[in-house]
C-alpha cells in the first residue's frame, strides 16, 4: 500500500503552507523544496514557527492554506498515522515516550506501528523484537533494554526519541530540537549519530545550536514570525546578515 | 512529568509494571494453588460466600482495572456491560422466572451473553472515544445508569423492576452450579484464564501500543497507530471480561434485578478496584475480598445497616495511607526492606 518513491521526485514540497490560530499566523505562506536524501537543517528564533511548521508536516493538524507532498503524493488532509506509515518518522521537543514501559518495549511499539498486525494478539515475532534491540544499538542504548523509561536520562531519552523514529524506515526524518538540554559530552554523540544516517532518509532538523545544525545541513532554512527568512547552504547563511542580525537581536537562543 | 533521572542505569521495572518483574506468573501461580486448596480448610460459607463471591466481583473490578493501569481509562460502565451479559442469559435460558424468550440451553445462552457484553462495551468505547479523565468518568457513568434505569423501566424484555428470578447456572461436568464448591472452582477457573489473559494480553503488540495510548498518546498517533481503534478494542476486551463476571453474579444471585447494576454496584465496583489498587489486575481480587469480608460482617462489627460507613471508613483509611491501594502499600513496604530509592515518576504520575 506505500507507494514507490517516485524517482527524482523530492522528499517533501510545501507550497504556500499557512496556519493560523485564531488571529494569530503561526506560519504563513511557507514554500519550500526538500530534495531526497538531503540534510535540511530549519533556524529560527523562539516563536519563529518551526515547531508549528513539522506538526503541519507530520499532520498533527491540517494546514489553513497550501499544500503538503511527500516523495510527490498529496498528503495535505492525511491524519498523522497515515503519514508514518508512509514513511514519516519524527522526534519531539520535549521527549513524548512511553514512560511506564521499558526502552525495548518503547522500540517494539515504534516498530509494530509501521507494520501490520498492529492490533496482534501474538506475542511480538522474533523479528520485531530483533529490530528493536538494532534499533537500541543504533541509538547506544542497547546495554539498556530492560529499563523502564521513566528512569533514563535526559540525553538517553532523547537518545531513544531517535530511535523510536527510525522505528518506521522513514524515508523521511524529522527531528524536532534534537541536541536541546544535552551536555557537551552528549551533543557530538548525537552528531555522529544523525551524521551515519544513510542517505536513503532524507533529514529534517529543527535546531538553535548553530553547532550541531550546520555541520550536517547541505541547505538550512531560516525562519522567523512564520516566514521562511533565508535559505541556503551553511557558508552563506553564516555570513548572511539577515541572519546575524536575528540571532543577535535575540541573542542566541537555546 | 518530566522523567529526567540521572543514574538510573539497568534499573528494571519498578514502576508502573511494578509488580511486574520476574516474579509475578510464580507468586500468581502459588496464589492459584493456595485458592485451590483453601476450600479444605475453610468452612463452605467461607468458600462460597466470601471467596467465590469476591472473585465474582473481582472479574468486574478487573475490567475496570484493566482499562484504568493499562489504558488509564477510568470506565464506571463495568458494572452495567456485566448486566448486559446477566440479563442476555436471563432472557434466553430455560427455567427462568418469568420466561420471557426461553429455551435456548446454556451452552448457547452464555456465548450471546458474552458477545452482548462484548459489543456494550465496544459500543461505550466508541462513544466515549474522545473524552478522558472526568469527563471520561462522566459518560461512562451517564452510560451505565442510563441502560440501567432502561432496563428497570422495560417490563415486556427484563420483567422491570423485579429482574428475573431463577437462573440456576449450568451444569459443570455433570454437576450442579448450586452446590458450593462446583460454584468455586468454575469462578476461580474462569477468573484465573482472565487474570492470564490481560497478562498475556499486554505483553502482544496490542496491549503494548495500549500501553503507549497510555503514557503518550500523540507518539502513539506519530508511530502508525490509530489510536482510537486500540481505545474501542480495549473496552470490547474490557466487555468480555465483564460479561464473564456478569454471568458468574447472576448464577450466583439465581437471577438478576435492575437494582444491582445500577449506581450502588457501580461505585462498589470502583471502591474495590481502588482499594485493592488500580497498578495491576491482581489488585482488583485483593480489593473485592476486603469488600466482600467486609459487607459479610459489617452485622457482627456493628451493625448491619452501618455497613456503608464502615466500607466508607476502610476506603478512607486505605486511599489516604496509599493512594495506590493495597498495592502500593505492598509495593512501599518491599522497598522499605529492599532500602531501593524513592519512585520514579511514573510511579509518581499515577
Amino acid at each position: 500500500m506505500t507507494p514507490m518513491p517516485q524517482t527524482g521526485a523530492p522528499a517533501l514540497v510545501l507550497t504556500g503552507v499557512g496556519r493560523r490560530f485564531g488571529a494569530l499566523a503561526a506560519v504563513s505562506d511557507v514554500t519550500l523544496t526538500v530534495a531526497a536524501g538531503e540534510r535540511r537543517a530549519v533556524l529560527g528564533p523562539n516563536g519563529a514557527g518551526k515547531t508549528t511548521l513539522f506538526n503541519l508536516i507530520c499532520g498533527d493538524f491540517p494546514p489553513t492554506s497550501g499544500r503538503v507532498e511527500l516523495f510527490g503524493q498529496d498528503i495535505t488532509a492525511d491524519p498523522p498515522h497515515t503519514r508514518a506509515r508512509n514513511g514519516v518518522g519524527r522526534t519531539y521537543q520535549n521527549s513524548l515516550l512511553f514512560n511506564g514501559l521499558s526502552v525495548q518495549d518503547n522500540l517494539v511499539v515504534a516498530v509494530r506501528g509501521a507494520r501490520p498486525g498492529r492490533f496482534s494478539w501474538l506475542l511480538p515475532s522474533r523479528d520485531d523484537v530483533a529490530k528493536a534491540r538494532r534499533l537500541a544499538e543504533t541509538v547506544r542504548l542497547g546495554h539498556l533494554l530492560d529499563a523502564e523509561v521513566a528512569s533514563l536520562s535526559h540525553g538517553q531519552r532523547r537518545q531513544l526519541e531517535v530511535g523510536m523514529a527510525l522505528a518506521c524506515d522513514p524515508r523521511l526524518l524529522m527531528l524536532d530540537e534534537p541536541a536541546a538540554g544535552l551536555s557537551p559530552v552528549e551533543r557530538p554523540e548525537l552528531l555522529r549519530l544523525m551524521q551515519e544516517l544513510p542517505r536513503s532518509i532524507t533529514l529534517v532538523v529543527i535546531e538553535h545550536d548553530m553547532d550541531i545544525a550546520l555541520p550536517i545541513a547541505d541547505i538550512v532554512t531560516v525562519m522567523k514570525d512564520g516566514q521562511v527568512v533565508v535559505e541556503g547552504p551553511p557558508a552563506m547563511i553564516e555570513s548572511d546578515p539577515t541572519v546575524q542580525a536575528i540571532y543577535l537581536g535575540h541573542g542566541r537562543a537555546h | 512529568m518530566s522523567g529526567d533521572r540521572t543514574g538510573g542505569a539497568g534499573r528494571t521495572g519498578l514502576g508502573l509494571r511494578g509488580l511486574g518483574g520476574g516474579w509475578v506468573i510464580p507468586a500468581s501461580l502459588a496464589l492459584l494453588a493456595v485458592m485451590l486448596v483453601l476450600p479444605a480448610f475453610i468452612p463452605p460459607f467461607f468458600t462460597g460466600n466470601i471467596l467465590g463471591r469476591a472473585i465474582v466481583f473481582g472479574i468486574i473490578a478487573m475490567s475496570l482495572t484493566f482499562l484504568a493501569t493499562y489504558g488509564g481509562f477510568v470506565s464506571l460502565a463495568q458494572m452495567m456491560i456485566a448486566g448486559v451479559a446477566g440479563y442476555a442469559v436471563a432472557v434466553l435460558v430455560p427455567g427462568a422466572v418469568p420466561s420471557i424468550v426461553g429455551g435456548v440451553p446454556y451452552g448457547l445462552a452464555i456465548p450471546i451473553g458474552l458477545l452482548a457484553a462484548t459489543l456494550m462495551g465496544l459500543l461505550v468505547g466508541a462513544i466515549a472515544v474522545r473524552t478522558q479523565g472526568i469527563y471520561l468518568l462522566m459518560i461512562t457513568l451517564a452510560l451505565g445508569v442510563g441502560v440501567q434505569l432502561f432496563i428497570q423501566t422495560n417490563i415486556a424484555w427484563f420483567n422491570g423492576y423485579e429482574g428475573i428470578r431463577n437462573v440456576v447456572g449450568p451444569d459443570v461436568l455433570g454437576m450442579p452450579f448450586r452446590d458450593t464448591y462446583v460454584f468455586y472452582y468454575t469462578t476461580l477457573a474462569i477468573a484465573a484464564a482472565l487474570y492470564a489473559m490481560v497478562l498475556y494480553l499486554v505483553r502482544t503488540p496490542f496491549g503494548l501500543a495500549l500501553q503507549g495510548i497510555r503514557d503518550n498518546v500523540r507518539r502513539v498517533n506519530a508511530l502508525g497507530y490509530h489510536a482510537a481503534w486500540h481505545r474501542i478494542a480495549a473496552f470490547g476486551v474490557a466487555g468480555f471480561i465483564a460479561g464473564w463476571g456478569g454471568l458468574l453474579f447472576t448464577f450466583y444471585n439465581i437471577g438478576i434485578s435492575p437494582g444491582s447494576i445500577g449506581l450502588g454496584g457501580t461505585v462498589n465496583i470502583l471502591i474495590m478496584a481502588v482499594i485493592g489498587g488500580l497498578g495491576h489486575p491482581i489488585g482488583a481480587f485483593i480489593g473485592a475480598v476486603i469488600f466482600v469480608v467486609f459487607d459479610t460482617f459489617a452485622a457482627d462489627l456493628y451493625d448491619r445497616d452501618r455497613f456503608n460507613t464502615l466500607i466508607g471508613a476502610v476506603f478512607l483509611v486505605i486511599v489516604l495511607v496509599s493512594p495506590d491501594g493495597v498495592l502500593g502499600l505492598a509495593k512501599r513496604a518491599g522497598r522499605l526492606f529492599r532500602r531501593a530509592p524513592a519512585p520514579s515518576p511514573a510511579e509518581a504520575r499515577q
